[in-house]
């Protein structure tokens, strides 16, 4: 039986007090830090990847320790074997850009699952995230917030998220989740600001989890079938893959993929499809966070618009007026178009990863309401 | 959650021009009319559904029932299809426009249906608006018996900022107040003693965390003001009110915690009120007090696994001290409940008491709904229509939900909470869009009202409870029915007298509240206990069991009234439970246990429940004793049912 004695306490400490500990811990880490041997690289079979990346001691506290990266550490310039990917359309993130990055252990490869589900990765697969922004304040420059990392262990994903200092010359693991603002100016001259959240690994854990087990979102073939502008030339990312030895050959040259929620030369409903594929497919499709409400967002079932909540009422009435979660022509009424437009944490949607609304994510979604005929009743 | 429409006959309609302002409003009977077009150029206001959002024209007509009557305002026509309307009934006249009512989308599509009840002589104005569309459309006034329960809610502007899901007494006067929060900023509307509000803003620091998820409330520094507790998404944070609860210190713990429903309660019975968070990824938290106010951060033991949503602190088995149900969704959606075992161990019994349901519950409704002395519980589904009542026979829980107007309603809702709205001494449930009338023999009947959950305390000291709904408080327009409400003053416990048990014995039988930090999903509510009295004009007794073991009694209180009642002011030392007519001997006792007691007789049922609240003997009273021999030694609860109601007290087994 679990008694309330037996658990640790943690004391509490006003405001203050808690800068002044923090300080003192910062301090504290960074000499254990500064103590601490580096592991050796292994030798790359072939001779090839400077990768180090031991099963057995990762998470390592410090990025740089991986070699996933070659020269100064924030030019994320990748080392061999670490191949850069993107996909059709991404998350919001309150603006925050990203570069996303694959390495697998020599000799191991990722196959095809489907167009619609993660690749089949194998153990000591790393799938590598970072978060930064350009035009930062007052300086101007780009500043990296976080290096999100998944990797395959012992058939399972695991989190890892290193923090990255103020000079720009590290990131330490830390999964205990955090704040830290940021001004920037965006690409259209307008100054923006945030106070950006990093996540616990409980925060990751929430839209990476299906069925409970840990769980890619990007790579799937759906998300994938583009073209990259690789350092030796531009070329088909799967293609690419297959040919980095990276994925299993037997992946169909066709793919049912989304498209660009931004391309407006795409069809509308097809822009929405994939916004919400990338956006809120995460938690509300089956055996996901949130599977339990009637809406099913993924792109491979988001054909069928009671899946996108047209004319579907809300398990939840929010305010009587939101009487749909889509409500044809009526942005108004439509609960969905409530809550992306909203900031509140109880309100808005995604829940996790944004605090700002992505304003044109919003124009997109009332064009797209507003273009919606009959009324629904 | 559109509601079925009502059933119209189809009359002759009259075509009648629409009035374009109050003062010109065209008087009305029952029937059918047409609104050719909405160009009034009076729009209608204040605004009664609710939105807040004003409209630019108005059609006005007006209508004076000649008997006190509910009348029904329908735009739910066949003609209609495809229309979207809005309606106002005001009362008091053009100068006064006072909400008497409004709807704006419960008919069928964007129709409008609005039913209040109406008095004799009195003039109301109908106002349609412009609010969606200008197009003529079809009214239809009908009449019918006035309205059973409470009859009806008048909205009524109120300035709140941010969240506003909370009201309770903060200034010490034992008058609700309405609080609502930013991230910076505390907003008091304290109530008058004559009516009314007025508003505060209290600055704060940025709090790390703000209320949006839910918010408790309770003095866990003892210092005579109640402190906040911010449950966020990422974290808790505590706003500590000082000396004179004029300014708040932020407190906020580092750890990540998404909360859900916060609670404040004396979880380890040392009389120090500790605070409570649902984690909705990962095992529940809590923070223990000591006494001082300063709290100690914990995780474990409370609930280990994720899909936290609806915690709720009730004394299920009448031990005396606070058990933990959690009705959960999500990632592990099988509903827990944590039986204190009153040595600082919880066990999880749910299993055993057939209440580990999966459906996908935010919250449960705790409350003693056959007024038999014991919690009761319902189980509000958030999606579909799966809902579940349970009976407690002290202890042990019976599946009641067949036949009870639950296992029939459709309504689905992240809140469920249990209050008597209607002063008839049956705690109604509110919560899937309409509030479930408790018909006082365990079945349940829904009953539409304006205002959705929300906050609830009394906001005009009348004796009916009103519910806050964003910035507009719905004022119970009460009935002739009776009240009493008591504030529990801890001293030796808590001052809240969070986690006492309040039983009010009148004509119609025992009542029992207890006294709740957190309820339903994300408000906080009332920390007075409200009871309706229905037609009894007299209560026998009021009796406070507090989470310290004492018990005060109040005899024949004025009822219509609020009761203050100080812990120990009548009775000190007493450690049983519920012993004021009740008293045995020996204790410990080794095989007889002789009963004394006023209420109790011959024919009165016994039941004696072993330390996990497991019934152990069923009997009835014979020439005031109970064969206890065949008991294993150990700690029970003897109760004897009565016809004051249930006698508890504690015995020892040697």
């Amino acid at each position: 039986m679990p008694t309330l004695q037996s658990i640790a306490p943690v004391l509490v400490r006003m405001k203050k007090v808690i800068l002044v500990l923090s300080l003192i811990v910062a301090v504290f880490v960074a000499c254990v830090k500064d103590d601490a041997d580096p592991p050796a690289p292994t030798d790359p079979p072939g001779g090839g990847s400077p990768v180090v990346f031991d099963p057995a001691q990762v998470p390592y506290p410090q990025l740089s320790t991986y070699h996933f990266f070659e020269g100064a550490l924030s030019d994320l310039a990748p080392s061999e074997g670490v191949l850069p990917y993107m996909v059709i359309t991404p998350l919001f993130s309150d603006y925050a850009h990203k570069s996303r990055f694959v390495w697998m252990m020599p000799g191991s490869a990722a196959s095809y699952d489907g167009d619609h589900r993660a690749l089949a990765f194998e153990d000591g697969a790393v799938l590598i995230k970072n978060f930064y922004y350009d035009n930062v304040q007052p300086a101007g420059t780009r500043r990296i917030i976080e290096t999100r990392m998944l990797y395959k262990k012992d058939g399972a994903w695991h989190f890892a998220n290193y923090v990255w200092n103020d000079q720009q010359t590290d990131a330490y693991l830390d999964l205990d989740g955090s704040y830290t603002p940021v001004t920037w100016m965006d690409e259209n001259n307008v100054l923006r600001a945030v106070n950006y959240r990093i996540p616990s690994g409980a925060e990751c854990f929430t839209c990476h989890k299906i069925d409970n087990l840990a769980s890619p979102i990007g790579p799937k073939p759906q998300n994938m079938k583009m073209d990259f502008a690789y350092a030796d030339g531009t070329m088909d990312q799967l293609a690419k893959w297959e040919q980095t030895g990276y994925l299993a050959p037997g992946t169909p040259s066709t793919v049912n993929s989304t498209v660009r929620w931004d391309d407006a030369n795409e069809d509308l409903t097809m822009r929405v499809r994939a916004y919400v594929d990338m956006n809120c497919a995460h938690c509300h499709a089956e055996g996901h966070h949130c599977d339990y409400r009637p809406m099913r967002f993924a792109w491979s079932e988001t054909t069928d618009p009671v899946n996108l909540g047209v004319c579907v009422e809300p398990d939840e009435v929010l305010l009587p007026i939101l009487t749909h979660i889509v409500a044809r022509g009526n942005t108004e009424k439509s609960t969905l178009f409530y809550r992306i437009a909203a900031t509140e944490e109880s309100v808005r949607m995604p829940l996790l990863g944004r605090t700002l609304v992505h304003e044109e994510g919003v124009q997109l979604f009332e064009e797209w309401i507003n273009s919606l005929t009959p009324p629904c009743n | 959650m559109k509601k079925s429409l009502l059933s119209l006959a189809s009359a002759v309609a009259l075509y009648v021009h629409g009035q374009d302002q109050c003062a010109t409003a065209l008087p009305v009977g029952t029937g059918t009319y047409v609104v050719t077009v909405i160009d009034g150029t009076q729009a209608p206001f204040p605004i009664c559904d609710g939105s807040g959002v004003n409209a630019t024209m108005g059609e006005w007509y007006t209508y004076t029932p000649s008997q006190d009557t509910a009348l029904t305002v329908s735009t739910d026509l066949p003609v209609n299809a495809g229309r979207d309307t809005r309606v106002h009934i005001y009362s008091d006249g053009c100068a006064n426009l006072t909400c008497a009512g409004g709807d704006d989308d419960s008919g069928s599509g964007f129709l409008s249906v609005a039913t209040v009840n109406v008095t004799a002589g009195v003039t109301y104005h109908i106002a349609f608006d412009d609010r969606w569309e200008s197009d003529g459309f079809s009214f239809q006034l009908a009449v019918g018996p006035p309205l059973v329960g409470p009859s009806g809610f008048t909205p009524q502007p109120i300035t709140t900022v941010g969240y506003a899901n909370c009201v309770v007494d903060m200034n010490g006067d034992f008058l609700d107040d309405v609080v609502s929060t930013t991230e910076t900023v505390i907003n008091i509307n304290h109530q008058q003693s004559g009516g009314g509000f007025v508003p505060v803003n209290i600055t704060t620091t940025q709090a790390d965390n703000d209320a949006s998820w839910s918010i408790a409330a309770g003095d866990l520094d003892d210092n005579g003001y109640n402190d906040l507790m911010y449950g966020g998404g990422s974290g808790v944070t505590f706003m500590m009110a000082n000396a004179t609860g004029t300014a708040f210190t932020e407190v906020s713990f580092p750890q990540y915690v998404f909360c859900q429903r916060t609670n404040m309660v004396d979880l380890n019975s040392d009389g120090h009120l500790d605070a409570f968070s649902c984690h909705d990824v990962d095992a529940n938290v809590y923070y223990t007090n000591d006494g001082t106010g300063t709290l100690t951060y914990h995780q474990g033991g409370l609930g280990e696994t994720c899909g936290n949503y609806g915690s709720l602190w009730t004394d299920y088995d009448n031990d005396g001290d606070p058990d933990l149900f959690v009705a959960k969704c999500g990632c592990d959606e099988v509903d827990i409940l944590y039986r204190n075992n009153g040595d600082g161990t919880f066990t999880d019994i749910a299993p055993a008491l057939g209440l580990n349901d999966g459906q996908q519950s935010w919250s449960s409704a705790w409350g003693d709904y056959d007024n038999d002395g014991d919690m009761d519980v319902m189980v509000g589904t958030s999606t579909g229509d799966y809902h579940k009542l349970m009976r407690n026979d002290l202890g042990s829980f019976v599946n009641i939900t067949p036949g009870s107007g639950f296992d029939t309603y459709t309504g689905s809702s992240i809140e469920f909470t249990t209050h008597d709205f209607d002063n008839d001494g049956w705690l109604d449930i509110l919560g899937g869009g309409s509030l479930m009338r408790n018909n006082g023999d365990l079945t349940f009947a829904p009953v539409l009202i304006q205002p959705g959950n929300g906050p609830i305390g009394d906001l005009n000291n009348d004796g009916f409870l009103d519910i806050v709904n964003g910035s507009t408080v719905y004022m119970n327009n009460g009935n002739d029915n009776h009240y009493l409400k008591v504030n529990t003053i801890g001293t030796v416990g808590n001052r809240n007298g969070i986690g006492a048990r309040v039983e009010v014995v009148s004509a119609l039988g025992t009542q029992i509240r207890e006294v709740r930090s957190g309820d339903g999903f994300s408000y906080m509510s009332s920390l007075t206990a409200h009871f309706g009295l229905g037609a009894d004009t007299a209560v026998t007794q009021v009796a406070v069991h507090w989470p310290s073991g004492l018990v005060d009694v109040i005899p024949a209180p004025t009822i219509d009234d609020t009761l203050n009642i100080i812990e120990g002011s009548t009775t000190i030392g007493m450690a049983e439970i519920g012993a004021h007519d009740l008293s045995i001997h020996p204790n410990p006792v080794q095989d007889m246990l002789y009963v004394h007691s006023m209420s109790a007789s011959s024919n009165s049922r016994v039941a004696i429940l072993d330390a996990a609240g497991k019934q152990v003997i069923s009997t009835t009273l014979r020439n005031d004793q109970v064969d206890v021999s065949s008991l294993p030694n150990g700690t029970y609860i003897l109760e004897i049912t009565s016809k004051e109601g249930p006698l508890r007290a504690k015995f020892t087994k040697r």
